[in-house]
């Protein structure tokens, strides 16, 4: 008797765990608000929430065929999911028109920046003393 | 040997409500978000809930054959994601008129203004 509720209790742990990774997963890709970072949060749904949930149902299940069948699903998920992010990434990089835009967060206020105004700010100032120096002369 | 049967009811009823309106909300960001992929990402969530609302459902009615069900949803699943991106790209990129080859994204950059690393390295 105390056998079976070590194994609920094992089960439920683990199913709980699943089920705040979910959570957590919907909420961040509800809360994001670039099309990266929203990946960033799903991926957490789908490699460890769906690892918990379903090692929750093998703990239930016991040691069977079922239970096999089971540990193929997360089997599967953990090389496609990788895959498929990999070419929403790609889509995201290609079709993005705003992509070289970075977001800087400050107190209460979105401010854009572009990236080449950060990345090259001293060359690019070195670039037009030159340009000025040559038509000075 | 009642109770326990009733606190793995409760277990999993309680799973697939919260499974349910997570789902909801999933729709609701598939419908407002602004890019094609935010759509994508969130459909592809959609699939991994529903996969296991399956799998909890195969232990519930003690069913062997919906683990099967679930192992064919996740392949079709990431089909769909694969076949959605593939059809997407290739619409923007006709729409641009830019080729399609793994260069793409740096032509996307240039459009933009944004230099390169390697055009600076020449100069």
């Amino acid at each position: 008797m105390t056998g079976a509720w070590i194994r609920f209790a094992a089960s439920a742990v683990c199913m709980v765990l699943g089920l705040v990774f979910m959570v957590s997963a919907v909420f961040g890709v509800n809360k994001f608000r670039h099309a990266l970072n929203r990946m960033h949060a799903a991926a957490l749904g789908d490699t460890l929430g769906i690892l918990f949930v379903i090692l929750s149902l093998m703990i239930m299940r016991g040691f069977s065929l079922d239970s096999l069948k089971l540990l193929m699903v997360i089997v599967f998920f953990w090389i496609a999911s990788p895959v498929s992010g990999h070419m929403i990434s790609r889509l995201e990089a290609m079709t993005d028109e705003s992509l070289g835009e970075l977001s800087v967060l400050e107190k209460g206020s979105k401010v854009h920046v572009q990236l080449h105004d950060v990345s090259n700010l001293d060359r690019r100032a070195s670039r037009e003393k030159k340009k000025k120096g040559a038509k000075g002369r | 040997m009642e109770l326990i049967e009733q606190a793995y009811q409760v277990l999993m009823t309680g799973a697939l409500w919260i499974l349910a309106v997570l789902i909801i909300l999933s729709i609701i960001r598939s419908v407002l978000g602004p890019g094609i992929s935010d759509r994508i990402i969130a459909v592809n969530m959609i699939g991994t809930m529903i996969i296991m609302i399956t799998a909890i459902f195969s232990v519930w009615m003690d069913e062997n054959y919906l683990a099967d069900v679930c192992l064919i949803y996740a392949m079709i699943s990431f089909l769909g994601v694969v076949v959605l991106c593939k059809v997407y790209t290739g619409v923007y990129l006709q729409r641009k008129h830019i080729k399609a080859d793994l260069r793409a994204i740096e032509d996307n950059l240039a459009k933009q203004g944004v230099e390169m690393q390697e055009e600076e390295v020449q100069e």
